[in-house]
């Protein structure tokens, strides 16, 4: 029987997935406009869907090849818990679904945006935002059914309060592996997300932009419909399910180092394990009333807009500084104030990386100016400026998160450095802190893909000028929401990956005794009994130390690895988007009345181009990332995948950052000239930062943010596999 | 009804007769009939009642016909030499600004009234000869003087447009010129220090020829064509209005391929 508060957990879900249904149904009874913005709209809506259908029958070979895997493992070679396959399959189910429906929204929201903003920029931003925090609701409420479900269901076969402590271990490090199911399906979604948006933007700016001569959001450009569905299927589709994973990764994360921390008390360890899932309630319902609080007067200028965004996202974080300490007590954990600490760690460590993101890669910052003026001195100089800015802009968010790992694990183990166990729980806490509010912070990240392509819709129907000034204010803002979107994203990623990796060696435990082994015996012949081995027990059992060899390869191939899979990425953008060139070269050539706009160019051929593009090239970078953990755990076994994990976590995260502001302050140094400063359009500056503007799509759209994932999905896959590790590595 | 245009091209000089209304034969000029090119435009539309011995205009009956599809003859040229001195100012109608990508607006003749007679000028001239010019001379005076035909550098006729200072205007030697998208801006600013400092020399060549593209978001006041005293004045709309009623002309205009 699970006590009354457990209820809560899925009562949150319904209560997120309710709201999202509401602002989905308020969004819907909004006109679309004119004919021709209704027409544009469902090319968008057609290609978009058309990507996703195409997508999720890859994605479906996928989990039934892995399923059938994991089934061998676990009901052939006894390796794994029974549950995985089913666990890895509703995880990348609901993360697809977040993904299907976050998407769905925003392509009927965007016709509808720009219509509002026919009427005033409130009404634009209200749809925008409300349709933005659809996704928002809809990844934290399935996200939270997932975890409720299958939380119910384990605990029918494995009772929390019975045994020794280790069923509510074994929930917990089942549960964590649908994650893996939630990670694989982000990692398509990213990376191909990110392929074809790219392929898309840079194949139809070669071709319409600078060889027809024609500008952006031209309905004449045959590529123009897929970049606008690029832009859905890049930030909404895939980052929703990057987010997804954080999310779920976190909870689950935390929750399985809190049922090894607290095994001395039944109760402790099971509200140790809820702590997370409830903290996740409270912010759902925070996120809601700070989704509220945003609107805006009429005639507001860009700060107004950015300070009603801020409003909303600055209310639910602090009203949930306030609400977890209640929560923490109301569980009566062990040192609640400590765990508090953590939580506010975490919030911060967030708001230092997203602030830091905005002033590297804002126009309003030097950084940005300064990449800008090297303009003056030709592309050769932007791209230097561009490149340094990047590796600078690593060092804010970096000592952040370090600071937030040191503080976070501090405050949790009571300042001690010895007590590793609750010091790594409230690194899990930390991150479960910051992306608590996820509701609201999603909401204003999906919002900037929807203003976008209002402002495209609003372009192609050839709304009047004050429509377009209010969408293009609607668009500038999201770019700033997008950027900040994007460092929150990968720090959430960061101390999700680093609670994962404490979860693997949880999980190792497990596996141990899923082999039959009941105790760990060390070189010098001394034994201890598994179920009472701490993780510094098990890091000298496996040799985990910096002298081992096995471990400093593991390294060395960890930090290779987010660079292979950049340059995998990147190769895949280039090879994408010259497919892309070629299409519409073709059509310019082939249908001649397009130029004079008196016939229609084939939208859908250039999206289905673009689609399979992007499905064929994701296969190699996803694979690898999926397969080089497995092949390093048989090789060299826990010690090396440790160090591959450790690698892997430090360059991925470092290269992330660096690739999404390199790329996000190359687009804005562009920008920024277009506005009229240093020669603005056309002169050699301009030419000097679209050339650096097009080196960094890339870098911020495809291969940035696709580390976000790897470095979790690595540590997923470790942590499945860890019965296969310990029971077959060759050295 | 076979209805003929004739139009005077700046780009380069021609007089072409055609049968395609002014914004189909500049989208004719700028992306030619198979859209396999680009390449900006600028031209007049001549009165066909137009009296000269130089043209020989009676092709035009002759030669501006329909092809045997039907379709419309798009250009009969009818001369490429010496074309604009030889066409009356009062036989000049609407000026047509074509994008490179085909999008065309057209100028009517406005009213030049001359503002501040103390500020620098940078005039891009368009035919005959192309160079562009740092000058003290407003658009008037510098009709005036680069048409007097005594005098050794001088054109029969000339058709101009004034591009943005900003700052340079009045501060050549400190102005700011971040927002100025010339190349050699350094030479530009030598140019207009130079004037300021020698009050003898009233104008200094700072391109010797127009390359690439007219920055039409430069443009400062319109388009000037003179002789002698007379200048007629095209004038250039306002952001606004180039925002609100010619917003996909504009949009094509600040759009540049590169």
């Amino acid at each position: 029987m699970l006590p009354s508060l457990f209820w809560l957990i899925p009562l949150g879900s319904v209560v997120a997935l309710s709201f999202a249904f509401i602002f989905f149904k308020q969004m819907m009874k909004g006109e679309e406009g004119t004919e021709r913005m209704i027409i544009i709209a469902r090319h968008v809506r057609t290609g978009a869907m058309a990507y996703l259908k195409q997508q999720y029958k890859i994605v479906t070979v996928f989990f039934l090849l892995i399923t059938i895997l994991f089934s061998v493992l676990a009901y052939v070679l006894e390796l794994q818990n029974p549950w995985v396959p089913f666990a890895f399959i509703t995880g990348g189910f609901f993360s697809g679904l977040a993904g299907f429906i976050g998407m769905k929204t925003a392509t009927y929201a965007s016709a509808r945006t720009a219509n509002a903003a026919k009427h005033s920029l409130n009404a634009g931003l209200q749809i925008a935002f409300r349709s933005g925090a659809v996704m928002g609701l809809v990844v934290v409420g399935l996200g939270l059914l997932d975890i409720s479900v299958w939380f119910v269901v384990l605990n029918y076969f494995y009772p929390s309060f019975e045994g020794d402590g280790h069923n509510l271990m074994i929930i917990t490090t089942t549960m964590l592996t649908f994650g893996m199911g939630a990670s694989a399906q982000a990692l398509f979604a990213r990376v191909g997300g990110g392929i074809f948006t790219k392929a898309a933007d840079v194949g139809g700016d070669l071709v319409g932009k600078v060889e027809a001569g024609i500008p952006e959001d031209d309905p004449r450009n045959p590529a123009t419909i897929a970049d606008n569905v690029g832009d859905n299927v890049g930030d909404v589709a895939g980052m929703g399910a990057d987010l997804y994973e954080s999310y779920c990764g976190s909870i689950l994360s935390t929750a399985a180092l809190g049922s090894a921390a607290f095994m001395y008390s039944r109760e402790i360890q099971f509200n140790s394990v809820i702590a997370p899932m409830l903290l996740a309630v409270v912010g759902i319902l925070l996120s809601i009333i700070g989704i509220y609080t945003v609107k805006t007067r009429e005639n507001a200028g860009q700060k107004e807009l950015l300070a009603a965004l801020n409003r909303g996202v600055t209310l639910s974080s602090v009203l949930i500084v306030i609400a977890s300490i209640g929560i923490l007590l109301l569980l009566d954990m062990p040192n609640p104030f400590g765990l508090w600490g953590s939580v506010i760690t975490g919030l911060i460590t967030g708001i230092v990386i997203g602030k830091a993101t905005e002033y590297y890669t804002s126009s309003s910052y030097s950084p940005t100016i300064n990449i800008a003026r090297s303009s003056k001195t030709g592309p050769a100089t932007v791209i230097i400026s561009g490149l340094a800015t990047g590796m600078m802009s690593t060092a804010i968010p970096v000592l952040a998160v370090a600071t937030g790992i040191i503080m976070s694990f501090l405050f949790a183990s009571g300042f001690s450095f010895v007590n590793i166990s609750e010091g790594l729980y409230g690194i899990g806490i930390a991150a479960v802190g910051m992306l608590s509010t996820l509701g609201i912070t999603l909401a204003t990240d999906a919002y900037g893909p929807i203003a976008d392509n209002a402002g495209g819709n609003a372009e192609m129907s050839g709304l009047g000028v004050e429509v377009r000034n209010r969408t293009d204010a609607l668009d500038s803002l999201g770019n700033t929401t997008a950027a900040t979107g994007k460092g929150f994203a990968i720090g959430s990623a960061a101390l999700t990956a680093l609670a994962l990796l404490a979860s693997y060696i949880e999980e190792l435990k497990i596996g141990l005794l899923r082999l039959g082994q009941t105790s760990i015996v060390f070189s010098n012949g001394s034994e201890i009994k598994i179920a009472e081995a701490t993780l510094t027990d098990f890091m000298n059992y496996f040799e985990v130390n910096l002298i081992n060899p096995k471990v400093l390869v593991g390294v060395f191939i960890g930090a290779m690895m987010s660079f292979i899979f950049c340059g995998l990425t990147m190769n895949a953008v280039g090879r994408a988007a010259g497919k892309m060139v070629d299409e519409v070269r073709r059509q310019f050539r082939e249908i001649p009345g397009i130029m004079e706009g008196k016939e229609e160019p084939d939208y859908a051929k250039c999206v289905e181009i673009s689609t399979r593009g992007a499905q064929m090239e994701m296969i190699l970078p996803s694979a690898l990332a999926i397969l080089i953990p497995i092949f390093m755990g048989l090789l060299f076994g826990v010690p090396g995948t440790i160090g591959l994990l450790v690698g892997g976590l430090s360059s991925g995260f470092v290269l992330a950052i660096f690739m999404s502001n390199s790329g996000g302050a190359w687009d804005n140094a562009k920008k920024y000239v277009e506005e009229g400063n240093l020669g603005g359009k056309g002169s050699a500056s301009h030419k000097a930062t679209v050339i650096g503007d097009t080196v960094g799509d890339p870098f911020k759209d495809t291969s940035g943010p696709s580390l976000n994932i790897l470095i979790k999905l690595m540590s997923m896959v470790a942590i499945v596999m860890s019965g296969l590790t310990v029971a077959f590595s060759v050295f | 009804m076979d209805q003929k245009y004739l139009y005077l091209s700046l780009t380069p000089e021609a007089l072409i007769a055609s049968m395609l209304p002014p914004e189909d034969f500049g989208k004719y000029l700028a992306v030619g009939s198979k859209k396999r090119t680009r390449g900006q435009a600028l031209f007049f539309e001549v009165d066909t009642n137009i009296e000269s011995d130089y043209f020989k205009t009676g092709i035009i009956k002759e030669r501006c016909v329909p092809h045997s599809n039907g379709a419309p003859k798009r250009s009969v040229y009818l001369s490429i030499y010496r074309v604009l001195e030889h066409i009356p100012l009062s036989k000049l109608k609407n000026l047509y600004l074509v994008t490179d990508d085909g999008r065309v607006l057209g100028l009517e003749k406005g009213e030049y009234s001359v503002k501040n007679n103390s500020q620098l000028h940078l005039y891009q001239q368009l035919g005959p000869v192309s160079p562009r010019v740092a000058t003290k001379l407003n658009p008037v005076e510098f009709v005036k003087f680069i048409t007097d035909l005594s005098q050794p550098v001088s054109v029969p006729k000339i058709v101009f447009t004034e591009l943005t200072l900003d700052e340079l205007a009045e501060n050549p030697l400190k102005g700011n010129d971040e927002s100025l998208p010339y190349s050699n801006i350094d030479h530009l600013r030598d140019c207009l220090i130079g004037l300021t400092n020698k009050d003898s020399k009233k104008t200094k060549t700072v391109i010797r020829t127009l390359t690439g593209n007219l920055f039409y978001r430069m443009v400062k006041n319109g388009f000037f064509i003179g002789e002698n005293g007379n200048v007629v004045y095209y004038p250039f709309p306002s952001l606004e209005e180039l925002n609100s009623k010619y917003y996909p002309w504009w949009k094509s205009a600040v759009t540049i391929g590169f």
